[in-house]
């Protein structure tokens, strides 16, 4: 059996797929919700043109580098790619993970404020360079980010989520004979891919609101281990440097680790011996790992303190109107005038953005008086 | 005729007596600048300003003295004597903390002892893994009663090496640390033939000599050859055997080989002789690393000087083959069979020790000696000797027999001071523990007349059994010769006849000898931890660090739970946040920035099919119009 279907070979691909579908399912999900084929085709389709474009350049990129690291680790004897891996796991890794995270919050403010997000998301895909003119970089850098944002999210994902996967495949593959790879890395892909189409079937069943919690909760918590993970890498690079090779050789056992950075260790249950098996997937959803270090659980619980911080501020700007300790805004200030207004006081003279088409607003902010 | 026989006999040992000296030697240990590879300058451990550092000679029943005096300055030291069976001296074997205290810096130390054996032998430091940085020389005790005199023209010493371009303690340092956790050894920088590199021996045709080869390295193991010769192996550590012809040999660190080697009837070419450094043990080999050094058969000063020639394969002379001249029959069975497990393995603080039998040697507080002789009747017990000693205590002229198995993919070359020993059985590569099955059913048979010697190779997971008689009380290490692995503990010590040696050198430790532990406030009376009042205490004594967790220790159960805690609480807050309605506040705000947006991006908002929909709960497929 083990000469056409090698185990971690599939393992390795269902979970990368896993992570990068869970990603890619929830983006077409929401759009599919938000503007639907009935409500604004042409955004709508604008947008699903960036999720696939951003998937599928991400998978040629990573298949050409793929191949060409192959390449240079069979043709040259070198592998050029080992010394750094860990680094470049890390970094990603991190990016992925603030990226995932920012997203995450504003899918999730989309229940409320659709009408908000159609338009914008509208205004970002049709805007015209000439409306920025004048505007300063953090602001077209916004811009730009906004109207591709459908583009980059997936592209960043399956860009890295490939690269894994060509190098662990690149990695087992030595031991085992070629006719064992096909097989197992079509399932693995077919695995997942069919894991992520129930994901998008079940989200279009049910409530937006429910749909978009239970998604946003997920993509969380593989935000969370990812950013543990990406902690994680950078230390395994620094470990590997001391070493002055690759620690991984001696598997999991003892010298495979930093002793004195170590919060457990067990020598069983590694996600990145062998293709990792369940526990590789367990390290995809949850950055599960077997051996810990102070850094990587500290980054995670850090993540999750800083998520529930960001949530609680959110909702606390979104009942007051301000941050704590600050100052109000000039929209609780319009809020006071209705009220005030509406009670027949006039001395207030903010003025409604209504009455003054002069204000500008590039980038839907907050209104400025005049 | 019988007559004369019988007086010259007696001439002669009259002769021998007397003609027995007192060998002296005072040995000033200081640093000199040497560069003996030609690529890279460094101190070494020179002895009176001379490096390489003299030999020492003598002859059969010679009384050698060595006055040493440590001028190194900022270190001790100590001589060990390699292959002498130190009968009635164990206190001058020169070890550190089990026959002496070192020898500190600014302080003299005499060595005093009979020599009663001939062979070659060596001499180097004991102490602290130092003796690769220079302080290892031959010693050569000549046998008037050679059996083979009559077959050599001349003797020839050659020493073998691997040398190293930095200094031991920095190696040490890097070799026994958290950061090189698979025990990688450092690997030499090039290999020496009597300290030097291209020596060139010059020779006459026609005649045969003695050469004394002995492996003075720290570490590597040399296959050694000589081009277009064979030649006849007659002794080995010391002890003369029947004449096997032999073109390539393979020597371990510490061992020595005899051989007689005749010279080529014609003079015409030159020849090379070639020491290659066994390269399986290196870890890492840096590029441009020679691991050979080339000698040279001059027979003709004018001819060139050959390059050393390819070898496609090592083919190394087995030594088990030899039988001993002496025909010393194998040793009846033993009263002890003493069986050890040679491991390597990482312990708590994350460096890799090795292991004999899961101890790891950590030096005792007090000599292993002179617990021997404070301790009384109690010198029996080993407990008085200390766990990480490793004591094995034998009693007095018993066959003893060691089986050895090695549980590592390294090749060792394992050394008994005080003796040399019988090999019985070695195994095979990968032949796994020795079974004694194997005797039982006829695999493998004891030789008659086994070869002896006192330095033994074992091979990658192999084993091998060897037997020897505990007629010598003292205290001698039993330990592998590579110096990287005597700094990481795989040492044993035996405690050879403990009664009888306390009888033995009863007061007859010289004062310089505790001078050398008084002098760093080293204790020397007393059980491994210096407690002389009650010996079976061994509380505060030299230990190995304890063993690495293998599972979730306290530490780590209370990380994984927070961080679930931590996973469920900020999931918990996402189901808050995504419940939580709009507020009118925020409302009001989005409602004058949709309206802006919907102004500067030109969309009209209508009414129908494409009207927008704003609904705080916002489920999908329903909506409510809302006028703008």
């Amino acid at each position: 059996m083990v000469n056409v279907f090698a185990v971690p070979v599939f393992f390795i691909l269902f979970r990368e797929t896993l992570e990068t579908v869970i990603i890619v399912s929830v983006l077409f999900s929401f759009l599919k919700l938000q503007l639907g084929p009935h409500r604004d085709p042409v955004v709508y389709k604008k947008l699903r043109k960036q999720v696939w474009l951003g998937t599928l350049i991400g998978l040629a990129i990573c298949l050409v580098i793929g191949c060409g690291m192959i390449g240079a680790f069979y043709g040259l004897g070198t592998d050029k790619w080992a010394s750094t891996e860990d680094l470049w796991e890390g970094i990603f890794s991190l990016v992925a993970s603030l990226v995932i995270s920012v997203m995450g919050a504003a899918l999730l403010r989309v229940s409320k404020l659709q009408e908000k997000w159609r338009l914008k998301l509208a205004k970002a895909v049709e805007a015209k360079n000439s409306e920025h003119h004048g505007a300063s970089m953090r602001q077209k850098m916004k811009a730009f980010a906004e109207k591709y944002a459908m583009f980059f999210l997936p592209f960043i994902t399956v860009l890295r989520e490939g690269l894994e996967a060509v190098v662990f495949i690149g990695g087992v593959s030595l031991g085992l004979p070629a006719s064992a790879i096909p097989l197992p890395a079509i399932c693995g892909l077919l695995a997942g891919v069919i894991i992520g189409w129930l994901i998008y079937r079940g989200g279009n069943r049910m409530p937006l609101q429910t749909f978009l919690i239970i998604s946003t909760c997920v993509l969380y918590l593989v935000a969370a281990g990812l950013f543990s993970k990406s902690v994680w890498y950078l230390e395994v690079h620094a470990w590997n440097k001391a070493t002055g090779g690759d620690a991984s050789e001696n598997g999991s056992g003892p010298g495979s680790y930093d002793i004195r950075k170590s919060v457990w260790h067990v020598n069983c249950c590694s996600p990145g011996v062998n293709g990792g098996g369940g526990w590789g997937i367990f390290n995809a959803l949850l950055g599960w790992q077997n051996s810990a270090t102070y850094g990587s659980v500290i980054s995670y619980n850090m993540y999750w303190l800083a998520v529930i911080v960001g949530f609680v501020l959110l909702r606390f700007k979104e009942k007051r109107g301000r941050l704590p300790f600050m100052k109000a805004k000039v929209a609780e200030c319009k809020f006071e005038a209705k009220k005030n207004a509406s009670r027949g006081d006039s001395s207030v003279d903010h003025v409604a953005e209504k009455k003054d088409p002069a204000v500008n607003v590039h980038n839907g902010g907050d209104i400025s008086p005049a | 005729m019988a007559l004369a026989k019988v007086l010259l006999l007696a001439l002669t040992s009259l002769a021998t007596t007397t003609l027995a000296d007192v060998r002296q030697y005072d040995f000033t240990v200081g640093w000199v600048d040497r560069n003996p590879d030609g690529q890279h300058e460094r101190r070494v451990m020179g002895i009176n300003g001379q490096w390489p550092i003299p030999a020492i000679y003598a002859t059969v029943g010679d009384q050698v003295v060595v006055n040493l005096k440590n001028e190194l300055g900022d270190r001790p030291c100590s001589l060990h004597f390699h292959g002498l069976y130190m009968n009635g001296t164990s206190h001058m074997d020169g070890v550190a903390q089990s026959t002496q205290c070192p020898v500190p810096a600014n302080s003299s130390f005499t060595y005093s002892f009979n020599v009663t054996q001939p062979g070659t032998y060596w001499y180097h430091s004991h102490v602290d893994g130092q003796y690769p940085d220079g302080l290892r020389g031959p010693l050569i005790v000549h046998d008037p009663e050679n059996p083979y005199a009559d077959q050599f023209d001349e003797e020839l010493v050659l020493t073998l090496s691997d040398w190293y371009h930095d200094e031991m303690p920095g190696l040490i340092s890097s070799f026994l640390s958290v950061t090189n956790p698979t025990g990688a050894e450092p690997v030499p920088n090039s290999a020496l033939m009597n300290d030097t590199q291209n020596l060139q021996i010059p020779v006459e045709p026609n005649k045969t000599f003695f050469m004394r080869i002995i492996n003075i390295a720290g570490f590597a193991a040399q296959y050694f050859w000589i081009e277009g010769h064979t030649f006849r192996i007659i002794e080995v550590d010391g002890i003369y055997h029947k004449p096997l012809e032999a073109d390539m040999i393979y020597v371990t660190a510490a061992q020595r080989y005899g051989i007689l080697l005749t010279t080529k009837n014609d003079s015409s070419e030159n020849f090379a002789i070639v020491g290659a450094m066994d390269q399986d043990l290196f870890d890492v080999v840096p590029d441009g690393l020679n691991p050979n050094v080339t000698s040279y058969l001059v027979y003709n000063t004018e001819a060139s000087l050959p390059n050393a020639t390819f070898v496609d394969e090592f083919k190394p002379f087995d030594d088990i083959l030899l039988e001993p001249t002496d025909e010393l029959a194998l040793f009846e069975d033993p009263i002890l069979s003493y069986t050890v497990d040679v491991k390597m393995d990482n312990l708590k603080d994350g460096v890799n020790y090795a292991f004999f039998n899961d101890v790891t040697f950590v030096r005792p507080k007090v000599p292993t000696l002179y617990t021997v002789l404070t301790s009384g009747n109690l010198s029996t017990d080993p407990t008085v000797y200390g766990i990480n000693t490793h004591p094995l205590v034998l009693d007095h002229n018993q066959v003893v027999e060691i089986v050895l198995n090695n549980h590592d993919p390294g090749k060792h070359p394992f050394h008994l001071h005080g003796h040399d020993f019988q090999v019985l059985a070695r195994g095979d590569d990968d032949s796994g523990d020795w079974d004694s099955e194997a005797l039982s059913n006829g695999t493998v048979t004891y030789p008659a007349t086994p070869m002896r010697r006192d330095t033994l190779l074992v091979r990658p997971n192999g084993h091998f059994v060897i037997r020897f008689r505990s007629d010598n009380p003292g205290v001698w290490l039993f330990h592998c010769h590579i110096e990287w692995h005597v700094d990481s503990g795989l040492t044993l010590t035996v405690v050879e006849a403990p009664l009888q040696l306390q009888q033995q050198l009863a007061g007859k430790i010289p004062e310089d000898h505790y001078d050398a532990c008084r002098a760093e406030g080293m204790p020397y009376e007393g059980n491994a931890a210096g407690n002389t009042v009650n010996l079976l205490d061994t509380q505060g004594m030299n230990m190995s660090p304890g063993l690495l967790p293998t599972g979730f220790t306290p530490r780590g159960i209370v990380a994984l739970t927070f961080s679930i805690v931590a996973g469920l609480l900020g999931v918990a807050v996402i189901v808050w946040y995504g419940l939580s309605e709009i507020t009118p506040t925020e409302q009001e705000r989005e409602e004058s920035k949709i309206d802006a947006l919907a102004k500067s991006s030109g969309i009209v908002e209508v009414t129908g099919v494409n009207a927008a929909e704003v609904d705080t709960k916002g489920k999908a497929g329903h909506g409510n119009a809302r006028p703008v």
